[in-house]
């Protein structure tokens, strides 16, 4: 697991600044607007995705709770900026910190435990959320049943207008939330995760502070999802208890993850590009009944078929990924697609790469790409 | 005094349902080591059927579970095969169950709609039924699952105790490998018993269709009680998920009466919480056993 190192995010870097001058250019590049709240949410997912990833891929424990760390950053603003008059970047960074101290509380109570911690970390993550939103639903100065609107808020005028300023904090945690996860990866935080992962018990005998690593990582998770929440407030407009606390979070977060691979932190980001993308031209195209069968689908050919994930499978398979980009980008091109959308095309390029890499092994060239395998198992 | 009666009254029988809806998971759970989310969805799509044939086709409610029982003892057999089949570990099972939890939401909203359906009168006399004793009367379905919840829980405990099959049931339950050694063929028990927790929420399903509104995003309210249950109860554990179920129901039922309904959650989290906390085992969970 030592692929990542420092360069990895000297480079991340670079690509958020280059990103970040995206919309300055945009009179330039001329692209339609709608490209910049394509990215936000492209960043909101990464985001989320990363972050979850960053303590349930890495350290084995599975949460449910993505949805309730979310749910704390939305309700911050909606609550704090809209209703008290509290200056928004603020509000954005109680958003975080509440989350933080919610998954604190979690933490504290389920790593206590001797035995089915796993089990149990799962479960109480799933109830966390609903007894957030019945607080929610009971307390008048949260929600008390009836929304909260997220507009009027003065927003800060030095990031641009709507879209640019939605684009670059969407860009802002993104980048935060990927560094934290390269971070974690290459760090001895990271190593005692994976030794969590791998089996708890050996890796307490040997000294590995299982309690503290937990809960260190399940608090940078924490934060940066309500950090991300609390940004997200803005482009919801108007909260309800009912969509803040929805499975569709969580269940986003781990399908993403899930597709990408969780050993890697650049997993998460791969299935979040892909999901987003694909979901977002199958929702244009009118797909929108369907969207859930194929998300409930894809997580379970992952967990039966392709177990450690897309973005080790690209790298064991570059060539099929290459020759998959390619051959699905002459097809959009064939069809047409340039003409409605470079997203379309985009999306059109990932469908056949994800499909190329994901046909059985024995379909292409034999015994290289297992070799191919066998050393990237052993490096990570 | 008489509300704060008869709230108690119909939280223990509501409990009753919640055991019922519980006892299939804990058995999933502590025997198989399978955390079945597509539980929720067996008694959802089982409420919907009930609710097809006795508004479509004029069945009583009742009859249904002629149809739902084996339907989802069936479907429940099918996924443990599947999960030998792919040698599914318990985390995974979380994930994948979670994967098929939404894709049978999704097919119930596709056939049922995302409306609120429910039952006309004219075809299920019980929802306006009750048995009334002095001051407290007690609804008709809810009453019916109580009573077969008390007894599907006895019921199981003379299976698990007292038979060939419940003997293997408790070795598995004990040590997986050692059981194999003695010659309890894992498959087909594990077969057995995930059919057997496919009837009870198949049985939960029909008398959830009698006595309230069904929509599908239902299901993920009942995560949190029936996990509460679960937990409290103690994985594995009949009497205790009997007992645990008469427990929330009724101290939820207390609680809305006191502090209005939408507390009742949050007091089942409380003792969801306090249970992790003080007896992580459950009431009645003897470490690895059943």
């Amino acid at each position: 697991m030592t692929s990542t190192n420092r360069n990895t995010s000297l480079i991340t870097l670079t690509i958020a600044v280059i990103l970040w001058f995206m919309p300055t250019f945009r009179e330039t590049l001329d692209y339609p607007v709608f490209f910049l709240l394509f990215g936000y949410t492209l960043f909101f997912w990464i985001a989320q995705a990363s972050s979850w990833n960053t303590f349930t891929g890495f350290s084995g424990y599975f949460s449910f709770g993505q949805g309730a760390f979310f749910g704390a950053g939305v309700y911050a603003v909606a609550v704090l900026a809209v209703k008290r008059d509290w200056p928004l970047l603020l509000t954005f960074l109680v958003g975080g910190i509440v989350a933080a101290a919610i998954g604190l509380i979690i933490g504290v109570v389920v790593f206590r435990l001797r035995e089915l911690r796993g089990e149990i970390f799962a479960l109480m993550t799933l109830a966390v959320a609903f007894v957030m939103a019945s607080i929610a639903r009971v307390s008048p100065t949260i929600d008390g049943g009836q929304g909260a609107p997220v507009n009027n808020v003065p927003l800060p005028d030095f990031l641009g207008d709507f879209p640019t300023m939605i684009f670059r904090l969407g860009l802002i945690v993104a980048t935060l939330a990927v560094i934290a996860a390269q971070w974690v990866q290459r760090s001895r935080l990271g190593w005692g995760l994976f030794s969590i992962r791998d089996d708890e018990d050996v890796a307490e005998t040997l000294g590995v502070p299982t309690f503290r690593y937990k809960i260190t990582a399940l608090l940078i998770t924490a934060f940066i999802a309500g950090l991300s929440g609390a940004i997200h407030s803005l482009q919801i407009g108007y909260v309800t208890i009912e969509d803040v606390f929805s499975i569709r979070v969580p269940l986003f977060v781990i399908l993403m993850s899930i597709l990408g691979g969780t050993k890697h932190w650049m997993g998460p980001v791969v299935g979040a590009i892909v999901v987003v993308t694909l979901n977002d031209r199958l929702n244009r195209a009118g797909f929108q009944e369907i969207s859930d069968f194929i998300t409930g689908g894809l997580l379970i050919l992952m967990i039966v078929a392709v177990k450690e994930g897309l973005y080790l499978r690209m790298r064991t398979r570059p060539a099929r990924t290459a020759i998959g980009f390619v051959a699905g980008l002459a097809i959009g091109l064939a069809l047409g697609a340039l003409d409605e959308s470079l997203i379309t095309l985009l999306a059109y390029g990932l469908g056949i790469a994800v499909l190329a890499v994901m046909l059985p092994l024995s379909w292409f060239a034999r015994g290289r790409s297992a070799e191919a395998e066998a050393k990237v198992a052993s490096h990570g | 005094m008489s509300l704060l009666s008869q709230s108690i009254a119909s939280g223990i029988l509501i409990g009753g349902l919640y055991a019922l809806m519980s006892l299939g998971m804990s058995l999933n759970w502590g025997v198989l080591k399978i955390i079945n989310l597509a539980h929720f969805s067996f008694i959802l799509l089982s409420a919907y059927v009930t609710y097809e044939l006795a508004s479509v086709y004029g069945w009583d409610p009742f009859l249904a579970i002629l149809i739902t029982v084996p339907l989802f003892g069936l479907g429940g057999m099918a996924l443990q095969w599947a999960f030998e089949r792919f040698r599914i570990s318990e985390f995974e099972s979380l994930l994948l169950t979670f994967g098929l939890f939404i894709i049978f939401e999704s097919l119930a909203s596709t056939v049922w709609s995302a409306d609120f359906r429910r039952i006309d009168s004219a075809a299920n006399p019980y929802a306006s039924s009750s048995l009334k004793i002095g001051a407290i009367s007690l609804s008709i379905p809810t009453l019916s699952a109580f009573v077969l919840a008390v007894a599907i829980a006895f019921g199981t405990r003379y299976l698990l105790d007292q038979t060939h099959f419940g003997r293997a049931v408790r070795a598995l339950a004990h040590d997986r490998e050692i059981a194999g050694a003695f010659g309890v063929d894992h498959r087909k028990v594990s077969m057995q018993l995930a059919g057997l927790a496919g009837a009870y929420a198949a049985l939960a399903g029909v008398f959830i269709a009698m006595s309230s509104s069904l929509f599908p995003g239902i299901a993920v309210e009942w995560f949190g009680i029936v996990f509460s249950v679960v937990i409290l109860g103690g994985l594995g554990s009949t009497m205790g998920t009997l007992l645990a179920g008469i427990i929330i129901g009724t101290v939820g039922a207390v609680a809305t009466v006191t502090w209005g309904p939408s507390t009742a959650p949050l007091v089942v989290f409380l003792i969801l919480i306090a249970t992790l906390l003080f007896k992580p085992d459950g009431l009645l969970g003897a470490k690895g056993g059943v």
